[in-house]
């Protein structure tokens, strides 16, 4: 029963069902050479799904689309004179699309492609070609070279990395107030470049910087993910980079009139900070231009009407009350404002954008990573003196611990630092484009170049320990590979408590680095020391350093009372009596005895001298 | 074993053996697949829940495990032959009509039904169709023959509609061999040449009375039917031996110390309980540590109702309140004698 209705085959467009064909494979093909004679637009998708018998046609927006040159009975319909054509500017993208061939498919529609990667590949099955072998990655991950040499979860970790990485993100970056912008001092182009990355004149918008490498380790400073950095090259600029952090309030209006105004606040405001913290500010109540600030001061003063309209009635002055709603630099930052600026918004309020910028010298604790998924933080930075060094004195700048290199197949890291060393010497940059060359013969080029210029074929030199002067017993692979510097940076991130600020609701430390927080002794962390058995630490952790809380406790009736300091007795609202015992008890019991009451269950605490 | 070797190896008064035995089981546990399926050993097993979802299973005592599984030992006899393991092995294994019927015609006016069976699949089962109808008459309570081309007819003397629809129905899902719930069994051979029996299901009682097996020496994975018919020791040590397999699959090694403290105190209260809301959590002394677990507001409203007194000797409540635990360096205490009790 239910073949009858499959025998016709419905036609979708754009999702709605419009009607339906007998032959839907010829009826797809009929669309199909329609559009690459240009009859209809080159917008429209049409697929025929076998399992669901139906035809989907799609033209509405917001689908992915990608080229694929057309071929027809094994052979590519962009033929010799065409690319020549092409090659000399005859004719251009436009016109191979117009004339059926180059084509865009949708994801649907490439369900009923049979793609061929390469010409040679086609042969009468195939429907199309790939434009490019490359273009199976995007655009982000093109940039990357040698990636058919990497195991690909590592191309796709590299896609991710370079999306951190810093550079010249805009070269107008003076004039713009992003919230948050990292500046690379140096920007480099990569010696080994691919195509996309050319194309995409990322050289003029580099985001990183040719590292001299040594694959070594460095007494145990480089273990795991680790990195050692030159402290010589640091000091030349190495990854040095420029950190832009933007502050901005506004003056909101309220209803019934009131307003903010920017100012330095009055001493008698609500909640002023003091004198000294306001000292920055010139008269129109904003900080000025190349002032050194710390954590603490007050870039913009602002004052604003009281949050709730009692208090602006309240004592009877005439003045009315204010409360102060200045922006503070926030706990463990410093710089220099960098600019100020004043706008209007949409409302007819004026803004003030404030960025604060601070310099971000390389040190330990700071993430680097190159092309090929290798992130590693920097663990010490090391006196010129001691670093290791070749026959001709090359120092490296970064060394990389070999062990994090099998284990992750990133032969291409290897690669490059062969390729970058004889693009160096050869003074040209290098291709590294995905599935251009062989790599055993990009191998043997590059070592032909290395022994042109004396070095070893393979990278490899004998080295001297810079610590004692003694040669290594084994010589060390050394080149350049292009790094980025990965804005997760340890100046933004530390954070220091020993006491600090604690919660409104369970007087429990506060958690997080904006609010000056500690760090969690969760359940897990707890059972630990009571597996342990330590049963005074663990009273510490959880009581002590948390939320200690002394409370009377009624002896007679157990429950909760309070010490009347008028008349210096301790009172029990319940029984009336005054017999009633200090007990140390954490804040959450006390606030869990709240709880209970509201549930009106009455709790007693009993209790032993 | 010397008296002094054995006193080496107790833990000391105070020793929070139970966190440690949780940690103990619980960190491997991070690292374990939460795959069920795992393709090795015979075929019953192949599909045998293992690995995480298998050790949760055990801690959570739940009725019947998800892939049950039997092993039933045979008397000597049966043991050495394969034709008298097999003879045993074929009155056990379970087979449901649904697997070898074809299709099943009723006939309302002669208060009729026809069951059309598989051929090749009651040959691939070893049967045939005149025990079937056997069986269906003496379980159902009807007439059942066997007719032309093997099939088979009962007929109910009712013409109701309703009571031949339900006798269809019964017939549909009743067992045509086997013991119910014994799953398909299989003759095995152990490393001695001694024959016994495999089965992928679960039901020991009936297979205990079946002849030629040894009914001291059956084992099941399902931890009731261990607790129902050899007793809680039994439970307890299979419980144990249950954790140790699933572990060991998965070459997880974990002091048996810790797993036979986790078995003994699942069972120590005489019966199987679970490690969760309705087991040993559920059953602990203190309200707050019981609230602080699970379903808080029940325990404390319960505790209100019947006037309960937390005593405050565990761990959780006194962590609560802010109390020094009593374990570890918090459970002794120093006692002075005063005075006046000198004096005396």
């Amino acid at each position: 029963m239910a073949k009858k209705i499959s025998e016709k085959c419905y036609v979708h467009l754009n999702g709605r069902a419009m009607g339906y064909v007998a032959d839907p494979l010829a009826y797809v093909e009929e669309v199909r050479a329609a559009r690459r004679k240009g009859v209809i637009s080159g917008e429209v998708n049409v697929a025929y799904l076998e399992k669901l018998n139906e035809v989907h046609i799609n033209t509405d927006r917001g689908r992915v689309r990608k080229p694929y040159v057309i071929a027809e009975g094994g052979k590519s319909k962009l033929t010799k004179e065409l690319a020549e054509k092409l090659e000399k500017k005859e004719i251009d993208f436009g016109y191979l699309i117009r004339n059926g061939i180059i084509e865009f498919l949708d994801a649907e529609e490439e369900e009923n492609a049979f793609v061929a990667m390469t010409d040679a590949d086609v042969t009468e099955k195939h429907t199309h070609i790939e434009v490019d072998p490359v273009s199976i990655f995007g655009f982000t991950a093109n940039t990357a070279p040698f990636p058919e040499m990497n195991s690909a979860p590592r191309h796709l970790m590299f896609a991710s990395y370079i999306k951190q990485a810093q550079g010249l993100y805009a070269t107008n970056f003076n004039l713009r107030f992003e919230s948050r912008a990292y500046i690379l001092f140096y920007p480099q182009a990569p010696l080994v470049t691919t195509t996309a990355y050319e194309s995409l004149h990322l050289d003029r918008h580099a985001s990183g910087q040719n590292f001299v490498v040594a694959l070594s380790t460095y007494y145990g400073y480089n273990m795991q993910d680790a990195v050692v950095l030159n402290k010589a090259a640091v000091d030349r600029g190495l990854g040095r980079s420029m950190f832009y952090k933007t502050y901005s309030d506004e003056e909101r209006r309220y209803p019934g009139g009131q307003k903010d105004i920017f100012k330095i606040p009055p001493a008698t405001t609500e909640g002023y900070l003091g004198e000294h913290a306001y000292s920055k500010l010139s008269e129109d109540g904003v900080i000025e231009p190349e002032m050194n600030v710390e954590e603490g001061d007050v870039l913009i003063g602002k004052v604003a009407p009281p949050r709730f309209l009692e208090e602006s009635i309240g004592a009877g002055g005439l003045e009315e009350k204010t409360r102060d709603d200045s922006v503070v630099l926030k706990p463990g930052e410093n710089g220099v404002v960098d600019d100020v600026i004043f706008t209007e918004s949409p409302g007819a309020t004026r803004i003030v954008k404030v960025r604060v910028r601070g310099l971000r010298v390389p040190e330990s604790g700071d993430k680097f990573g190159s092309r090929h998924g290798q992130k590693g933080v920097v663990a010490l930075v090391v006196p010129h003196e001691d670093m290791p060094f070749s026959e001709q004195g090359v120092v490296p700048d970064l060394m990389l611990n070999p062990h994090g290199i099998p284990g992750r197949m990133t032969f291409g890291h290897l690669l490059e630092t062969l390729g970058a060393k004889a693009a160096a010497m050869k003074g040209a940059k290098t291709d590294g484009t995905a599935f251009s060359q062989k790599g055993s013969e990009r191998l043997e080029d590059y070592a032909k170049i290395l022994e042109a210029h004396g070095f070893d074929k393979y990278g490899e030199e004998v080295m001297y320990d810079g610590v004692t002067g003694r040669p290594f017993k084994a010589k060390l692979f050394q080149g350049i590979v292009y790094y980025n510097r990965l804005h997760h940076m340890v100046s933004n991130k530390m954070q220091v408590r020993s006491r600090g600020t604690v919660q409104i609701l369970t007087h429990q430390p506060t958690e997080g680095k904006a609010r000056l927080g500690g760090l969690r002794f969760g359940e897990m962390e707890r059972d630990v020391l009571v597996a342990y058995g330590a049963s005074l630490l663990l009273k510490e952790r959880m009581l002590d350093q948390s939320d200690k809380a002394t409370v009377l406790i009624c002896k007679e009736c157990g429950s909760i009372g309070y010490r009347d300091y008028a008349k210096r007795v301790d009172v029990c609202p319940l029984c009336n009596s005054n017999k009633l015992a200090e007990v140390e008890i954490s804040y959450a019991f006390k606030l869990l005895l709240d709880e209970i009451k509201s549930l009106h269950i009455r709790p007693q605490v009993g209790m032993e001298e | 074993m010397s008296m002094a070797k054995d006193h080496e190896y107790n833990v000391q008064a105070g020793e929070p053996v139970g966190v440690v035995a949780a940690q103990s089981l619980g960190e491997p546990g991070t690292q374990m697949v939460l795959r069920t399926f795992h393709m090795t050993g015979v075929a019953a097993t192949a599909i045998a829940t293992s690995g995480l979802p298998r050790i949760i299973e055990l801690l959570d005592a739940k009725k019947m495990p998800s892939s049950p599984l039997m092993r039933i030992r045979l008397k000597e006899s049966y043991a050495k032959s394969f034709a008298k393991a097999d003879e045993a092995a074929k009155k056990i294994s379970e087979i449901k009509m649904s697997s070898v019927m074809r299709h099943i015609v009723e006939n309302f006016s002669k208060g009729k039904i026809l069951v059309v069976l598989n051929t090749q699949s009651l040959q691939a089962a070893d049967l045939t169709a005149r025990p079937i109808a056997a069986r269906l008459g003496k379980e159902l309570g009807v007439e059942a023959k066997v007719g032309e081309h093997g099939n088979i007819i009962v007929s109910t003397h009712t013409k109701n509609l309703k009571e031949v629809r339900a006798i269809t129905v019964k017939i549909t899902k009743a067992i045509v061999n086997g013991i119910e719930g014994a799953g398909r069994a299989m003759v095995v051979q152990d490393k001695n040449g001694d024959f016994y029996i495999e089965s992928a299901g679960s039901n020991i009682e009936p297979v205990m009375q079946v002849e030629g097996v040894d009914p001291e020496k059956i084992y099941t994975n399902d931890l009731f039917s261990m607790y129902r018919v050899f007793g809680i020791e039994a439970a307890r040590n299979t419980l144990a031996l249950e954790l140790r397999k699933t572990l060991e699959d998965q070459d997880i090694s974990v002091n048996d110390r810790h797993i036979s403290l986790i078995a003994d105190a699942m069972t120590s209260g005489g019966t199987l309980q679970s490690i969760g809301r309705h087991g040993l959590v559920g059953k602990k002394e203190s309200v707050f540590a019981r609230a602080a677990f699970e379903e808080t507001v029940k325990h404390l409203i319960n505790a209100a109702a019947f006037g309960e007194v937390d005593h405050m000797r565990g761990v959780t409540e006194n962590i609560l309140v802010g109390k020094q635990i009593p374990l570890g360096t918090g459970s002794v205490k120093l006692v002075i004698k005063s005075k006046e009790s000198k004096k005396k």
